[in-house]
């Protein structure tokens, strides 16, 4: 009886018994939701464990860094190693090349050690621990490492191995070029078909889908002065997705669409998110933030998927750095301040911008 | 930095990479783009000839000047395009862009004349046929310089423009690709497409900028008379991991053409590692001798051990005068032996005294 369960929240539903017969890579969130992984477990974790099944999300680039390449690169070797059946459409002449270029799971066996080792940590006597937010994950990473068997809910992904092709092979992979369709409907019409296999329906849910377009403004494409045009493909996109088992994902390059525009499309998405390049060499940066060297760009959380419930969700931190790790895995970190800088707020405002607009970055802590 | 544009040019694309483009953007306030665009492609030009390129050939756009210009400066430059004949090819779009003469007296063999700028995908493949016609097809490279793109956009779209451009990058036997655009002649989306297209972007600026934009004024007279001559060189640079790196010079116009020099110490970046923190830590020279002077409220204190009279208010002068001067005694007939001694802070309180002070308190 659902009552003998513990709520978070008193508007929370009641978990229906369909619920325990997920498909791979699926698992049960709040409210009655179902969740999918986007590919990169910091994200789950900051996104309350993943996508929900039927929202879509937006991503928005920066127009001097790939870094969106790297979120899409990660939800689609997840949905593929899944057998998700994806839908893949870029601006690109030769889309299919692109999923050459997706990374493989890690072995478990070179699982990546996060923090200082574990010797390291037998040392007795009083340590300072600076920054200390940063331990407390290490002991919920080797928790959820062992729950799964054979198919873990989220992957690390190595990107410097290729996925294997026996998972591109043989899959329900479609992938299509969106740059020289004079107009939206060939890829409404291929949304469309892709979506009708994955009804929702009360039942169990045996597969969840994935769509990723990438760049969907981008100049090379006919229909990208259609500005009118391409928030009605977004608003039906929507419309469709939230009611079948997928999780869409958008990228836009926000510079290139009107102010107006840009924010309509901000509007649209269920959750959003942001990348933003990094300064080489920036010294002031490099004396505000710990660990900057190693740091590719920033991911910023603007909005979490909220379906089913009115309670908004208020992050922690929304600015996290992008980091690769032995420069394979794709880790979010939160942005720990150097020890030096006794500074306020005041002083990053300034100190954030890496665009060359006049607009300055937000760091958030 | 010009050279190390030059430098990302002239390595090209690796395998599997989109080819490194070029956007040089100016404006009316700073207008020496042409002759940067000059600079870059003789630069390119004589290290392709000196084989230190990937790249074997060059073909030219040619949309705003005409192309026996280009034969001239390359001689000027020393190069020799006689010789050179089979790595530089001048596709000529600016005799007769529109098809409307009727026949052209061809300047040289190193020219070709192209009449349907119009149409984006014939300039395409015209492009890509005179590049294989120079280097043979298969898989060695060309480089493209395109002169002005502002050209192009007068006359066909946006999109198609862009097309042309990301097609050319992705295509297999481009190494490097760069092109010149005045940014005030469009809306600010086009100058957003053409960075989001390009691997670096660089862009010239006026050394000052002009008060209000106003250019009438007498006081701005001089300012655009420096302008003229000197400005700014920025460059953003897309790296491969991601990261932006972003360089300045200061370029002057010269007969022979530009020359680029650091920056001067007037618009330093760095600001000295002194961590920006809300309180001033330095001190000024007056601060400093101010801070000497200060007279501290310590005991032993003064010239030559004398003792200082700090009238602390609660005794008379001459009291406290005479307590210091037997202390300051004795402490220096006892230094070996380190006392401490203790005035106590109000004498009217017998020592150690079980009165709570708090007692004549009417609560």
């Amino acid at each position: 009886m659902a009552a003998a369960k513990t709520r978070s929240s008193s508007f929370s539903g009641n978990l229906s018994s369909a619920a325990s017969s997920l498909g791979p890579g699926l698992k049960c969130g709040p409210n009655g939701t179902v969740l999918l992984s986007s590919g990169i477990p910091d994200l789950d974790k900051i996104l309350g464990g993943g996508f929900p099944l039927g929202s879509l999300v937006m991503v928005m680039e920066d127009a001097e860094a790939p870094h969106h390449m790297l979120l899409l690169r990660n939800f689609m070797s997840q949905g593929l190693v899944h057998s998700q059946p994806l839908l893949y459409a870029s601006p690109a002449r030769d889309p299919r090349g692109f999923l050459g270029t997706l990374p493989s799971p890690a072995a478990s066996k070179d699982d990546k050690s996060r923090g200082p080792e574990p010797d390291q940590l037998q040392e007795k006597g009083l340590r300072i621990a600076w920054q200390y937010k940063k331990y407390f994950g290490e002991n919920q990473l080797n928790f959820d490492g062992q729950r799964d068997g054979k198919h873990k809910y989220s992957n690390e992904f190595n990107l410097r191995n290729p996925l294997e092709r026996h998972f591109i092979n043989g899959q329900r992979v479609d992938c299509f070029s969106i740059q020289d369709s004079p107009d939206l409907s060939i890829l409404q019409d291929r949304c469309t078909t892709f979506l009708s296999q994955l009804p929702r329906n009360d039942g169990s849910i045996s597969c969840a889908g994935r769509i990723a377009i990438q760049s969907f403004c981008a100049p090379q494409c006919v229909y990208s002065n259609m500005e009118w045009e391409m928030l009605s493909f977004i608003r039906s996109l929507k419309n469709m997705v939230q009611s079948s088992n997928s999780v869409a994902i958008i990228t836009f390059p926000p510079s290139l669409l009107s102010p107006s525009f840009c924010k309509r499309w901000q509007h649209m998405a269920d959750t959003l998110l942001s990348v933003k390049a990094i300064q080489d060499d920036d010294k002031e940066l490099a004396q505000l933030l710990t660990g900057y060297q190693d740091m590719i760009g920033f991911l910023n959380v603007h909005k979490v998927a909220r379906i089913n419930t009115q309670v908004p969700v208020i992050l922690e931190a929304t600015t996290f750095s992008i980091k690769l790790q032995k420069r394979r895995y794709l880790i979010l970190e939160c942005l720990n301040q150097a020890p030096v800088d006794g500074s306020s707020g005041t002083s990053y405002g300034t100190s954030g911008s890496c665009s060359s607009s006049s607009k300055t970055g937000n760091l958030d802590f | 930095m010009a050279k190390s544009i030059c430098t990302a040019l002239r390595e090209g694309a690796l395998e599997g990479e989109l080819a490194p483009a070029l956007t040089i953007k100016d404006s009316i306030a700073s207008p020496f783009g042409l002759q940067v665009f000059d600079h870059v492609l003789s630069q390119l030009f004589s290290s392709i000839l000196a084989g230190k390129s990937p790249s074997q050939g060059l073909i030219l756009v040619s949309f705003s000047r005409s192309p026996s210009f280009y034969l001239e400066l390359l001689k000027n430059k020393g190069i020799s395009v006689a010789s050179s004949d089979k790595r530089i090819q001048i596709l000529d779009c600016y005799n007769d862009p529109l098809g409307w003469k009727d026949q052209l007296v061809e300047i040289s063999s190193t020219v070709t004349v192209f009449r349907e700028v119009k149409h984006m995908d014939k300039l395409f493949n015209s492009i890509i046929e005179l590049g294989r016609g120079l280097v043979g097809g298969g898989k060695i490279r060309f480089s493209i310089a395109i002169d002005l793109v502002d050209e192009m956009l007068r006359r066909a779209s946006v999109s198609s423009v862009a097309r042309l451009l990301s097609n050319l990058r992705s295509h297999e036997q481009i190494s490097s690709i760069f092109w010149l655009l005045h940014s005030d002649l469009h809306k600010a989306r086009v100058t957003a497409v053409l960075e989001y297209l390009s691997s670096m972007v660089a862009s010239l600026e006026p050394s000052h900028q002009l008060a209000n934009g106003q250019r009438g004024d007498l006081e701005n007279f001089a300012l655009i008379e420096h302008n003229s001559k000197k400005g700014k060189f920025h460059v953003r640079f897309k790296k491969r991991n991601g990261r932006v790196r972003v360089m300045s010079e200061e370029v002057h116009m010269e007969q022979a053409g530009v020359n680029f020099t650091p920056l001067s110490s007037e618009g330093a970046i760095n600001q000295g590692l002194v961590p920006k923190v809300q309180f001033n830590l330095q001190l000024s020279e007056k601060e400093r001798i101010d801070k000497a002077n200060v007279v501290l409220p310590f005991e032993h204190q003064g010239d030559n051990g004398k003792p200082l009279q700090i009238y602390d208010g609660r005794r008379s002068l001459v009291d406290s005068k005479q307590e210091r001067a037997v202390a300051v005694e004795k402490e220096e007939s006892d230094s070996q032996r380190g006392e401490i001694i203790y005035y106590r802070d109000s004498d009217d309180e017998m020592p150690d005294s079980d009165e709570d002070p708090d007692d004549d308190l009417d609560i």
